[in-house]
């Protein structure tokens, strides 16, 4: 492997504008980590403006920056409030907050920080390893290979995704459709434009990315829910013992491995692993009971194992342009915008933005661990502020926010349209996640399906005779089908069990 | 043009069938069992899928689930899309497998949703992830006309006045914030936008002053 | 019938706590302390921590008064909180603490302690916090 270009990748981060940014990234990411209500791919679309006017390789540090920033954020909360602040630290939740309760809660934070550190820094290293190989893989992908991976993609966002399979399907497929608004590019045919001269260049991805999980997540919080309201807590010694740290070094290293692994692949990777390292370990314990009682370990396997997935998910972004998951389908957004289309030729044409993103993760990382333990104070004190007045606040950013993208107020009209789409999704059990990954990849999956089948002269089944888009698609079809038919086998054993009038949980087959 | 070159490359290398496992060993693409790898978790461990999901209740505090007739009406509006974007996209020319039209993707998408939309419309009865409008949807409402409000006088009189007013609704009306914190909040946000955004960033938003 | 105390975990609301025992005991009443953060935020420190509620119920208990702790949170002004707490529970007095305070302070800074008074239909227990 080449050196130089990695090590030129240092250059570009240490330059003071990026590491500011860097900073200012991973301390925003908290922040709003912190505050339930607003996930990470929220948090990084209403932040997409100030991505606008800043050189590429700055905005995607800053937003990789909000973006682990933010992982370790919904930690916080999860160990002092029994409040996940997303979904990849909800297993945190169950010894975070019984150590907390026992009055460690600094024992908790300190582990999990340290944990991310280690899971994040092995993840880059191993990121910085496989990924251009990957992308040297991938130099060879065709449009057929490019149509199967971005068809498995969407559809494994949203198998993954929270609710709903068949109402995510949906969604990817609206996302497909609002993709094809637009003069088409091989026959500049008008389509669905309605003769609006604003829709003639399509959708722009700032309003809908905006739209669908900012402003819909803010109106949904609008309804009032009547949330517990808890008593401040106190942190006290953050520093975990020597004996904790023995404790859980096993749990670090493995949360490691298994989130790196799990990272690489689509959908709700950080999520899935880090159930997958909580389960490790509790199956790995000499006693298992500890768990869920304050076990050291079950709260630095999780959080190792979703802070190395996070970097991991950007493997796919840089070296195939495949986003993993909704936040990656923001930053891809936020790429594009940029100018730059993520793919195989990344590493080799843009080896300064390729270099500079994987090593600003290195300082994001340091600084995450630097920043978090002696602010956890003032997270604690953000919690106090109150939802009402922070939600005015957030809709004017974001309104103002996406004039000064393009200085257009059709754009502040789309962004609320779509405010409302999110919102009625959300309510409707529709994840907007699988809408935005696919209208990311709307335009790639039809250029390419296009182009293959002009290669193909009309034979889709062209596609099965190429081993890697032939392989993709068969795992595509297998994912597909597996619920329909688990569903028949299910609906089939309920029936037998109505008649024979047996109590057999679902889970057993 | 790369495609031709792509096509024939592939269309040249024999043995698909025999280096088809090479592929997925060096591919990040992941193996099949991605899809049951949230149920794998939870058969090596079901205690823990459950708790999880119980705390994913607790925080997120859902009203409760809609009714059939919510449902069917989801399930109408999906499918009454997808039979338009059909339409639409048959207007725009069907095009053949050959030769690709402008309307051939939609087409093809539009119809695999109205298949999806007769699966929900199917399922009606089973699903219960949609939640039930509440008393608190008014609010909501209410908060969307601000923002109706916001875009439509912000050409004309600027940005200043919409967003005070915007801000003033959701404080004082919406939140139940006191009509102290509600004034001062909203002029310190207008005030701090206007020193950002016309002040500092120079941005040609619309203002008054 | 019942004492109504309005409690924060500061001075002024151990004093109220402290008063509205006594009175609960004098009067041979049950005794409600009303513990209602604004809602809204996650994390509230006008809500009493555990601890402070058990040490309520252990002292209490020491003088034989029946006690309940609310502590469900609530929106809009405080004042008509507890107003509409005291007439749900028909609560025999109402028991507050309140702050010394400049003229200037009381103009800043509009208080739920003075409208609690003005508006209550029945009678109010004013105490402050003692100085020493």
């Amino acid at each position: 492997m080449d050196l130089a270009p990695v090590i030129d990748g240092f250059g570009v981060v240490l330059e003071p504008t990026n590491l500011l940014y860097c900073l200012f990234g991973v301390v925003i990411g908290m922040l709003i980590g912190v505050l339930p209500g607003l996930g990470p791919a929220a948090t990084i679309a209403i932040l997409l403006p100030l991505t606008i006017g800043v050189e590429p390789v700055t905005a995607i540090i800053m937003l990789a920056g909000i973006f682990y920033g933010a992982q370790y954020g919904g930690t916080i909360t999860s160990v002092l409030l029994r409040l996940p602040g997303e979904a990849s630290s909800v297993v945190t939740v169950f010894d975070g907050h019984a150590l907390a309760r026992q009055g460690k809660a600094g024992t908790a934070l300190g582990i999990a920080a340290i944990g991310s550190f280690v899971g994040g820094t092995v993840s880059i290293v191993a990121l910085s390893l496989v990924a251009p190989l990957v992308a040297g893989f991938a130099l060879d992908f065709g449009p057929p290979e490019y149509t199967a991976l971005a068809l498995l993609g969407i559809l494994l966002v949203s198998t993954v995704s929270s609710g709903d399979r068949l109402k995510a399907v949906i969604a990817a497929c609206v996302g497909l459709l609002l993709a094809t608004v637009g003069r088409d590019g091989f026959t500049s045919a008008e389509r669905f434009t309605f003769d609006n001269l604003q829709l003639a260049d399509g959708l722009d991805f700032v309003p809908i990315a905006m739209g669908l999980f900012g402003l819909g997540e803010i109106l949904y919080n609008l309804e009032e829910r009547h949330r517990k309201v808890q008593a401040p807590a106190a942190v006290a010694n953050v520093w975990p013992s020597r004996t904790d740290l023995r404790q859980s070094s096993g749990a670090i290293g493995r949360g490691s491995v298994i989130g790196f692994v799990l990272g690489i692949l689509p959908g709700g990777g950080a999520v899935l692993s880090s159930l997958a390292a909580y389960a490790v370990e509790k199956r790995r314990a000499k006693d298992p009971s500890r768990f869920g009682q304050g076990a050291v370990e079950g709260v630095a396997a999780p959080e190792t194992a979703n802070n190395a997935a996070a970097t991991s998910s950007f493997i796919p972004l840089l070296t195939l342009g495949i986003p993993a998951n909704a936040t990656m389908a923001v930053i891809f957004g936020a790429l594009l915008i940029q100018g730059v289309s993520p793919g195989p030729q990344l590493v080799t044409q843009e080896p300064e933005l390729f270099w500079g993103v994987i090593n600003s993760m290195y300082i994001g990382n340091i600084l995450l661990l630097i920043m978090s333990i002696p602010l956890v104070g003032l997270f604690v004190r953000i919690l106090r502020v109150r939802a009402t007045v922070l939600a005015p606040i957030t809709v004017l950013i974001t309104l103002v926010g996406v004039y000064t993208v393009n200085n257009s107020v059709f754009d502040i009209g789309l962004v609320i349209v779509f405010g409302v789409l999110g919102y009625l999704m959300k309510k409707l059990g529709f994840d907007p996640g699988p809408l935005v990954l696919a209208f990311v990849l709307g335009s790639l999956l039809e250029d390419s399906l296009r182009r293959s089948l002009l290669i193909f002269e009309g034979d889709a089944t062209g596609f099965f005779t190429r081993p890697i888009s032939g392989t993709l698609l068969v795992v595509f079809l297998v994912v597909a089908l597996l619920p329909l038919v688990r569903g028949a086998l299910a609906r089939r054993r309920n029936r037998s069990d109505d008649r024979t009038d047996t109590t057999t949980p679902k889970e057993l087959v | 043009m790369t495609s031709p070159h792509h096509g024939a490359h592939a269309l040249g290398s024999p043995g698909g069938r025999e280096t088809a496992g090479a592929g997925p060993a060096g591919d990040p693409a992941p193996p099949p069992s991605t899809d049951t790898g949230m149920t794998d978790a939870g058969v090596t461990d079901t205690g823990v899928t459950d708790a999880v999901h119980e705390v994913e209740v607790e925080a997120e505090d859902r009203p409760p689930a809609a009714g059939t007739t919510s449902n069917l009406v989801i399930a109408v509006v999906v499918l009454a899309f997808g039979v338009a974007a059909f339409a639409g996209s048959w207007a725009l020319g069907a095009g053949t497998a050959q030769r690709p039209a402008a309307g051939t993707f939609p087409l093809l998408v539009s119809g695999v949703l109205v298949l999806l939309g007769l699966g929900l419309l199917a399922g009606v009865r089973r699903t219960s992830d949609a939640e039930r409008f509440t008393a608190g949807s008014w609010q909501v409402l209410a908060g969307l006309a601000t923002m109706v409000v916001f875009v439509a006088l912000i050409s004309v009189i600027g940005f200043e006045i919409p967003a005070a007013l915007l801000a003033f609704v959701w404080l004082r009306v919406l939140g139940h914030e006191s009509w102290r914190l509600s004034i001062i909040t909203s002029l310190a946000v207008v005030v701090a936008f206007y020193l950002l955004f016309v002040a500092a960033l120079s941005v040609p938003i619309p203002h008054l002053f | 019938m019942t004492v109504l105390v309005g409690f924060v975990p500061t001075p002024e609301g151990e004093a109220a706590f402290t008063a509205g025992l006594a009175e609960a005991r004098r009067r041979g009443e049950d005794l409600l302390v009303l513990n209602t953060p604004r809602g809204g935020a996650p994390v509230s420190a006008d809500l009493a921590p555990p601890e402070l509620v058990q040490q309520q119920t252990t002292r209490a208990q020491a003088d034989g008064v029946a006690l309940e702790v609310r502590q469900t949170p609530h929106s809009g002004d405080l004042a008509d909180e507890v107003l509409r707490v005291a007439e749900e529970v028909a609560a025999s007095v109402i028991v507050i603490g309140i702050r010394r305070r400049s003229p200037v302070g009381k103009l800043l800074m509009g208080s739920s302690a003075q409208r609690i008074l003005l508006d209550a239909d029945r009678p109010v227990l004013a105490v402050k916090p003692q100085h020493d």
